[in-house]
């Protein structure tokens, strides 16, 4: 059935096509009256999230440039970027007549989290999804145990996971003792804080890994696992060398999020600590955002640390968003 | 700040020159919420105080309302909007009031840790000597809390009651089984010496403390200083002008300390802590005197008999201070009414009523603490024995915001590696 | 794909491959795994905290029978119960409305950005898949700013607060609604218009010959077909707000609109007595609706964090 409207609609994308290329403009046209006829359904939501999420965005980068400090008000009139040279370099900045410390250390803590954190979902994700797939029994209910944990909050995993961690009773002390190590101090010990965040961060989250990569074995036909069978190759070596390549697409999204959440750790942190200040070795640039502006009333330089965290996700996330895109998946 | 209320009509000028203080701070905030900057919250008039509180639950929050009650009973006309804050959230508190004067719509009046502290909100208050701060409250407010009282030399805020930083709670029987004398340990190594003899004859944890946050060890080290350097040495630090080789021996002290510390500290809270002191599990304590409020609180645990108190090694002749206050904030929502409250916050009788509940005890050398109970009474004679109330560093009387916040962030890196020497250097850099 | 039992060459026992006994016991081992902080949880909730003695946490107490597991007690449930209370009614009174509006209007957006197709409405939806991905932090300093200072929304909302029910506090828990309404729109509009296109034209085209309206289109076809999306979407929301600390922690930041998760943060500092018992009662109890959720409607849960 061919009616004129399906006509249109390709030319409309035809249009659309031309467009991205350089330009034809096509004033009046049946599109723009759906544009506005449909403004109704789209333009109320786009307006909240134009007022709430960009236009918080510019007034934040905006806010990042003031002297906005404890009971005073912006002044906007007079904008620097003194925040971001304290951010980098460190100094007394004229807000304070006290030395602030750079963000070095929290942003390498970010980036040592964002990595292993990744990772080591991912890796985890993708065995699991692979053992799943295996056509077994009771399918639904092992997936729904490795998801489980994603339903709970950070807040939730932490006091559970502080739990864990206590070296008297808690169960990973239990288990080390049981293997012969330890007890050993986790929660404050500089060279496992992080790594133990980073642990209880993989229990929540690497079951979403596992979901999106088991949507990923099941869009491969099941002629490439055959095939690869008909030639012999070892179960390993046709994971290795025919599915896992195929997963690209999986691993690109899952990665992103996971980054992204890994980010947002701060409610974690907070909720592990008990405060804004977790410690130096497990110090973040979501926490450090937080205790400056929240903590410390240092709103403009907390707004700096946050266009800097918004940077690194703008980051990640760009290239991944315009990929989509080139490949009309959005 | 503000210029001292002439006789003249004396509430407009106070209104007018509030308006003038905050406005000037305020600046350019846009000005959408003048019109309600007077009226908010207040359909009840200038008559409904706005007190803004962290006594959300347990004996605070007793001792708030048995202060109220008592005010009431004098104000029947005076209507209260309180609003408690819950759980951790205690530096919040400073938060909301920190939004509320930037939306130029200052609290009646809410619980704030005075001295230094008071910079957090600098010249959001309001000079009441002449009209709460009488010859009354200057003649039986000692010296110490007087000071803290007041901001760049003018009274803002009234303390409430007092608590104090450098005890040592023991649980009797175990130090008993240990064959440890509280009373003989007379500086802060003798503290180490007797944990060691706890360890060794009982199997009870011989110092109980929290490290998940860094308050409990800032007071520890702060009153291990005050016995190691004197008054003295004490001052220089929160001056400023701290001898680093003092600052770093008192660390040192502390990780001697933490030797016998629960092996968790780390994912214990303080009422864990302290519990273990009450079931017998621990034998001492270092903590303010809210400690004590749970003690009372438990059946079979007396004092006397079952657990006791110490002042901390080294320390005797100081009252190391922590205290409530509740400042008067300009562009006042309820001028009269704030006064009369702060006033009787000012009052004896305020004072017992609120600490009876709250287990600190009044600030006011003059008070008939037969109400209170027999700990509160034994620390209300040391108190006016001091030779000294020096202000605490971790509840902010001591240093200022910024300083407080370098001087944490210095003990959540000595949580994590114990080293003394560098925390020294970070502790005496705190003020640069 | 699958490799069946008895397979030339393979060890077997008792009639199964050992590949397959290895499969099944590393599956119940990483299943043990994300079980156990749960369960360990559980048990020691129900502990009296008086018997309470860490030794085996994970065992529930039947100290007569097996000693050194405690006694059994619902008390840190009851503790659990008068710290959080408040809490868990502020967190229903956000949730609900938060998760239907952003719903409804992430199902209207995705609408008229995907079904009714016009030019240039692909930039206008990349803004609104960015902002799936915007960390939190870049915007909390002007949303403070913004319902403290800007809107005087408390002015507004204190005449509302002579109506039953209806608390001055609670304008902050509104503010805190709005909030989250804009800040799940963009994954309600990712996961609708996902939907979305997977829907025929055919029937859309029918309707727009007819001469039906854009609105008519979306109530008579669009939205009795979304019903399975919006049990998606629904329990993504109400996992998502539920479970949020920060937007809380800033925006209604102390006092009576508290929200569970600030509750819970607060608990082991402000009761007196805390005990692990007590404490992970508090857990489980803040984190029992999205676990019932997710017990009850996992699979739909599992499609909203896949999309």
């Amino acid at each position: 059935m061919r009616n004129p409207l399906t006509v249109l609609k390709r030319r409309l994308s035809e249009h659309r096509e031309v467009r991205t290329d350089g330009g034809t403009t096509s004033a009046g046209s049946i599109l723009d009256r759906d544009s506005v006829r449909s403004a109704p359904f789209w333009l109320p939501p786009f307006l909240l999230i134009g007022l709430f999420i960009y236009g918080a965005i510019a007034w934040n980068i905006v806010l990042s440039l003031t002297d906005f400090q404890g009971l005073g008000t912006p002044d906007y009139s007079a904008l620097d970027f003194e925040n971001y040279v304290v951010a980098f370099f460190g100094g007394t900045p004229s807000w304070s007549e006290l030395t602030v410390s750079p963000i070095w250390n929290s942003a390498w803590n970010t980036v040592v989290l964002m990595v292993s954190f990744s990772v080591v979902c991912l890796a985890l994700g993708l065995v699991l999804a692979i053992l799943v797939d295996q056509e077994i029994r009771f399918e639904n209910t092992f997936r729904t145990i490795y998801l489980l944990p994603m339903s709970l909050s950070f807040v939730v995993t932490a006091k559970f996971w502080l739990y864990m961690y206590n070296v008297e009773t808690g169960l990973v002390n239990l288990f080390l003792g049981a293997v012969g190590v330890g007890p050993i101090e986790i929660v404050q010990n500089p060279d496992l804080k992080l790594a133990a965040v980073a642990f209880a961060l993989i229990w929540q989250f690497s079951g979403y890994a596992m979901i999106v990569y088991l949507a990923g074995l099941r869009a491969i036909p099941t002629s490439h696992f055959e095939a690869a069978r008909v030639d012999g190759a070892s179960t390993v070596r046709m994971y290795w060398r025919v599915i896992i390549p195929q997963l690209r697409t999986a691993t690109v999204s899952a990665l992103v999020v996971l980054t992204v959440f890994s980010l947002k750790a701060f409610d974690f942190l907070f909720s592990m600590y008990g405060g804004y200040q977790p410690g130096p070795s497990a110090d973040i640039l979501a926490t450090r955002m937080v205790r400056e502006a929240y903590s410390n009333g240092n709103w403009a330089y907390g707004s700096a640390i946050a266009v800097i965290l918004f940077i690194m996700a703008l980051a990640i996330v760009t290239p991944y968003i315009y990929s989509q895109y080139k490949r009309g998946e959005l | 700040m503000s210029n001292k209320p002439t006789k003249l009509s004396r509430r407009t000028v106070l209104t007018t020159t509030g308006v003038a203080a905050t406005t000037g701070l305020a600046g350019c905030s846009g000005g959408s919420d003048d019109s309600d900057g007077s009226g908010d919250g207040g359909d009840g008039g200038a008559n409904e105080l706005e007190l803004l509180h962290a006594w959300s639950s347990g004996d605070g929050n007793a001792a708030i309302a048995a202060l109220i009650e008592g005010f009431q009973e004098e104000h029947p006309d005076v209507e209260f909007a309180e609003e408690p804050v819950d759980g951790a959230a205690r530096s919040n508190l400073d938060q909301v009031v920190l939004n509320k004067l930037q939306a130029n719509d200052p609290p009646s009046t809410f619980q704030l840790w005075p001295g230094k502290n008071l910079a957090k909100f600098d010249g959001a208050y309001e000079d009441i000597e002449d009209d709460v701060w009488t010859d009354d409250l200057k003649e039986n407010y000692l010296a110490g809390p007087q000071e803290q009282a007041q901001y760049n030399g003018s009274y803002v805020s009234v303390p409430l009651n007092i608590h104090r930083i450098n005890n040592l709670f023991y649980n009797t029987a175990v130090l008993d089984e240990a064959g440890v004398d509280p009373t003989s340990l007379s500086s802060a190594s003798d503290v180490v010496s007797a944990c060691e003899t706890i360890a060794a004859e009982t199997d009870a944890v011989p110092f109980a403390h929290q490290t998940s946050g860094t308050w409990s060890t800032v007071q520890l080290w702060e009153t291990i200083l005050l016995g190691q350097a004197g008054i003295d040495g004490y001052e220089s630090f929160i001056n400023g002008n701290g001898d680093a080789e003092q600052v770093q021996t008192a660390l040192e002290s502390v990780v001697e300390l933490s030797e016998y510390y629960p092996s968790d500290s780390s994912s214990i809270t303080f009422t864990e802590a302290n519990t273990m002191v009450m079931d017998g599990d621990a034998a001492f304590i270092h903590q303010g005197d809210w400690a004590a409020g749970a003690y009372s609180n438990e059946d079979g645990f007396n004092y006397g008999e079952d657990w006791g108190q110490v002042t901390y090694p080294g320390t005797s002749g100081s009252y190391l201070l922590n205290m409530d206050s509740f400042p008067y904030m300009a562009n006042n929502p309820s001028p009269e009414a704030t006064r009369q409250f702060l006033s009787y916050c000012g009052t004896a009788e305020g004072q017992v009523l609120f600490n009876a509940e709250k287990g600190s005890i009044p600030p006011r050398s003059d008070a008939d603490v037969s109400a209170l109970n027999q700990f509160q009474q034994d620390q209300y004679e040391d108190f006016n024995a001091a030779d000294n109330q020096p202000p605490s560093v971790e509840h902010g009387l001591a240093v200022s915001p910024a300083v407080k916040t370098n001087i944490s962030d210095a003990f959540s890196s000595f949580l994590e590696n114990y080293d003394a020497a560098a925390t020294a250097d970070a502790l005496t850099g705190a003020f640069n | 794909m699958s490799t069946e039992t008895g397979r030339v060459g393979e060890w077997s026992l008792f009639g199964h491959s050992l590949r397959r006994v290895v499969l099944y016991s590393i599956l119940v081992g990483m299943g043990v795994f994300y079980l156990i902080p749960i369960e360990t949880g559980i048990m020691t909730s129900i502990i009296n905290p008086a018997s309470y003695t860490g030794s085996f946490p994970y065992l529930p107490p039947l100290e007569p029978l097996v000693p050194g597991t405690g006694t059994l007690s619902l008390e840190p449930w009851q503790g659990a119960i008068d710290g959080l209370g408040q809490g868990l009614v502020n967190s229903v009174i956000l949730v609900v409305p938060a998760t239907i509006f952003s719903g409804l209007l992430g199902s209207m957006a995705a609408f008229g950005l995907t079904t009714i197709s016009w030019r240039g409405q692909i930039g206008i939806y990349i803004l609104f898949v960015a902002g799936i991905f915007i960390p939190y932090q870049a915007v909390l300093v002007p949303l403070t700013q913004f319902w403290y200072n800007v809107v005087p929304l408390q002015a507004v909302f204190a005449p509302l607060a002579t109506l039953p029910f209806v608390q001055e506090y609670h304008w902050k828990l509104v503010a805190l609604i709005i909030t989250h309404t804009a800040y799940g729109l963009p994954i309600c509009t990712l996961l609708f218009r996902a939907h979305y296109k997977k829907l025929s034209d055919e029937m859309v085209e029918a309707a727009q010959l007819d001469g039906a309206s854009v609105s008519t289109i979306y109530r008579r076809i669009i939205l009795p077909l979304s019903i399975p999306m919006f049990a998606v979407v629904f329990i993504y929301q109400f996992t998502q707000i539920w479970n949020d600390l920060l937007f809380a922690l800033t925006i209604v930041q102390f006092g009576d609109a508290a929200v569970v998760t600030q509750d819970l943060v607060g608990i082991g500092v402000s009761q007196s007595g805390t005990n692990f018992p007590l404490r992970m009662a508090a857990a489980l109890l803040a984190a029992l609706p999205t676990l019932l959720v997710y017990i009850f409607f996992g699979d739909k849960f599992a499609k909203g964090v896949a999309a």
